[in-house]
């Protein structure tokens, strides 16, 4: 019995040592497969080939079953954020629109003072640049106040030009700033001549946005779209300065003249920067009686 | 009492100022309100005559500098306007919340015309007329602001005089409303 037991024992020790050896050699066959592999040619071999047809099917609709997934995923993730942006995206707009409205007042700025430049190169008269900072509230004084005056030789009487043609003239002025009497004031009235036939007349405001020519005779032909500009000869404003444009002839039955409205060449409702000349009445005078033969 | 018309003569120069640039954007906008003018009614109203010559003088000297070319045209409208609508108060039989702001805006028609009346007789070469109208334009104009610009002096006055006058001005006081109220000299 003793003999037995002892023999299975013997039996069972032998077993397991070759079932060790089998498994040593299993592991050192993998490893030398995984070395070989690492180490050997670097081919993508036939039976790499053939695993790879057989899994990429596989991976195919996995991704194929992902993509929605990942879709959505990502959608809603947008769909977190979608507000911070929009916030972030008007704000942006803002900043766009407000720099666009700023750089079409500069744009408009830049015309109006290249026109100013313009006049001030081309007439060769001494200016000063000037900025309306207030406006006559009432509805039959039509004045300005702008922010020059007799520090900057600014003088009653001189006369206020834009690019365009003529604005009025220097009411009063105290040292820093000055009043401008428009042209379109009921009060205003300056010396002009019709340009093309050179016959004269006196603009006179209205309060409104037109001038009223006066003491034109019915014998003068006057036509719609004619040019009216300064005479010169009352000393007040420099001649040939273009006042504004012939805009409706009537000839009444009654008396002498004509009755003339003129639209101004200056347009009064978007004043802004102006030009004083620096010449004195008589100044202009001298001018003009040098210049005639 | 002071301080009060001190800050009133302030109100009325910020009022001259923002009527000749804010609430005209170019020199032919033809809806500026004339709010100097209010200030005058509300003076006649509220004021005692001494504290309303302190208020009135400079604003309308400052007007007469922003507007015009007629030198005293506004003293002439303010003094005008003043004591027409001092004398019309103190004759007024209803209380003060129903004829306040209609009569300032009539008050400042009347006077609107009155000024012009002068001028072409005694100034023609202006060139100055009467037009309808525009002048009923101003005139509701002064109606319309005359609401806002009543409650802010109401708040101004009784926020300066608080504890040193009893009553409030501008609020409904009791006791018969149809008497005569007894102004202050």
């Amino acid at each position: 019995m003793q003999q037995r037991t002892n023999h299975r024992k013997r039996q069972k020790d032998s077993g397991g040592g070759f079932r060790s050896l089998l498994l040593s050699g299993a592991g050192l066959t993998v490893l030398l497969i995984f070395l070989v592999v690492l180490f050997g040619s670097q081919e993508f071999g036939p039976v790499y080939k053939l695993l790879l047809d057989a899994a990429g099917p596989l991976q195919k609709v996995a991704a194929q079953v992902k993509a929605p997934f990942q879709a959505m995923k990502e959608q809603y993730l947008d769909l977190l954020t979608v507000r911070e942006e929009k916030e972030r995206l008007w704000q942006e707009l803002q900043k766009c629109r407000t720099a666009a409205y700023a750089n079409r007042g500069a744009v408009a700025l830049n015309a109006r003072l290249r026109k100013l430049l313009e006049f001030k190169e081309s007439s060769g008269l001494p200016t000063v640049t000037a900025r309306i900072v207030g406006k006559d509230p009432s509805l039959w004084f039509r004045s300005v106040i702008i922010d020059r005056g007799l520090g900057d030789g600014v003088d009653k009487g001189m006369p206020v030009v834009t690019g365009e043609g003529i604005v009025g003239q220097v009411y009063a002025s105290s040292s820093n700033y000055a009043k401008v009497l428009l042209a379109i004031a009921p009060s205003s009235a300056i010396d002009v001549l019709l340009q093309d036939s050179r016959v004269r007349g006196i603009l006179k405001g209205t309060g409104g946005s037109t001038f009223k020519l006066e003491y034109i005779l019915k014998t003068v032909v006057v036509e719609k779209g004619d040019h009216v500009v300064t005479a010169g000869y009352g000393g007040l404003f420099p001649p040939g300065l273009p006042v504004g444009i012939v805009s409706e002839v009537t000839k009444n039955r009654r008396g002498m003249f004509l009755e003339i409205e003129v639209v101004p060449a200056v347009d009064f409702s978007t004043l802004e920067n102006l030009l004083v000349i620096e010449q004195k009445k008589k100044e202009f005078k001298q001018q003009t009686e040098t210049s005639t033969p | 009492m002071l301080m009060l018309t001190l800050i009133f003569i302030i109100t009325g120069l910020l009022l001259a100022a923002a009527q000749t640039t804010v609430f005209m954007p170019n020199p032919l906008w033809p809806a500026a309100p004339d709010l100097y003018y209010i200030l005058v009614a509300y003076a006649a109203y509220q004021f005692r005559l001494c504290q309303s010559i302190a208020i009135l003088l400079p604003l309308s000297c400052v007007m007469d500098v922003y507007s015009g070319t007629v030198t005293g045209i506004y003293p002439a409208v303010c003094c005008c306007g003043f004591f027409l609508l001092r004398f019309m108060a103190i004759k007024m039989p209803v209380r003060k919340s129903l004829y306040q702001l209609p009569l300032a805006a009539v008050s400042y028609l009347f006077v609107s015309w009155l000024e012009v009346l002068l001028l072409e007789l005694l100034i023609p070469e202006a060139g100055i007329t009467w037009s309808w109208p525009p002048m009923l334009f101003r005139a509701s104009l002064v109606y319309l602001f005359a609401f806002p610009l009543f409650r802010g002096f109401d708040f101004l006055y009784s926020s300066l005089n608080r504890g040193i006058l009893p009553s409030r001005p501008g609020h409904t006081e009791a006791g018969n409303q149809f008497r005569q109220e007894r102004r202050l000299p």
